[in-house]
């Protein structure tokens, strides 16, 4: 038990290996999601499934949102640097 | 008799705004809002969790990254702790790893604060509730 717990911590103490790639983007999804659980749970005054599918809303909107930001980005580049 | 009052209500929201800083949730739990604060608690510590999953506890660093230990000591006085550790410079980290755990723990942090001016705010309704009556 307490060499699990050990190594449990170990995994606090050095960094996971992450490259500058397309796939590290994906680490937004987990924080997007957090944000719209804490926002809602700070405006909703009931917990309840209107929560859940409000939260799931906010979620895609972040989504959607961010997408459409980086193509427009993206775009934008391409045109400048061709 | 008023002031009294007045004092005490002071003091509740202090405590409330204290407790939410203490624990993620911790007003809200304290305004009897359980559901509330367990979602809270559970959201912002999974969030800086993986922070310092992908990071490591070096990206907690009092000395060299100032304004984001600023975000993140916001989740808890305890993070002081894992600061303290990290500014002997044991835990080295940089690159892709140090930007995702900075970013995962500072936002955690921030949305503790929205969840402490929340659970204040709250507490604050409360008061101008029990004037009223």
């Amino acid at each position: 038990m307490a060499t699990i717990l050990l190594l449990l911590l170990g995994t606090f103490t050095t960094p996971e290996k992450i490259g500058t790639t397309p796939q590290s983007m994906l680490w937004l999804f987990p924080l997007a999601a957090s944000i719209a659980v804490v926002y809602k749970a700070t405006k909703v005054p009931k917990i309840t499934l209107s929560f859940l599918k409000e939260t799931v809303v906010l979620f895609g909107s972040i989504i959607i949102f961010i997408g459409v930001a980086a193509l427009v980005l993206y775009t934008l580049a391409w045109v400048i640097i061709g | 008799m008023a002031q009294r009052l007045k004092d005490r209500q002071i003091m509740f929201m202090l405590s409330v705004g204290l407790l939410a800083w203490l624990m993620p949730g911790g007003g809200h739990l304290l305004l009897n809002k359980k559901k509330h604060a367990l979602v809270i608690l559970i959201a912002i510590v999974l969030t800086f969790l993986i922070g310092i999953y992908i990071g490591s506890i070096g990206v907690i660093n009092p000395i060299e990254a100032k304004p984001w230990y600023v975000a993140q000591i916001l989740n808890s006085p305890a993070v002081a702790i894992l600061g303290h550790l990290s500014s002997t410079g044991a835990y080295p980290v940089y690159a892709r790893p140090n930007e995702i755990g900075q970013i995962y723990t500072s936002i955690a942090g921030l949305l503790n604060l929205l969840c402490i001016v929340n659970a204040v705010y709250l507490a604050h309704l409360g008061r101008i509730q029990t004037t009223r009556n």
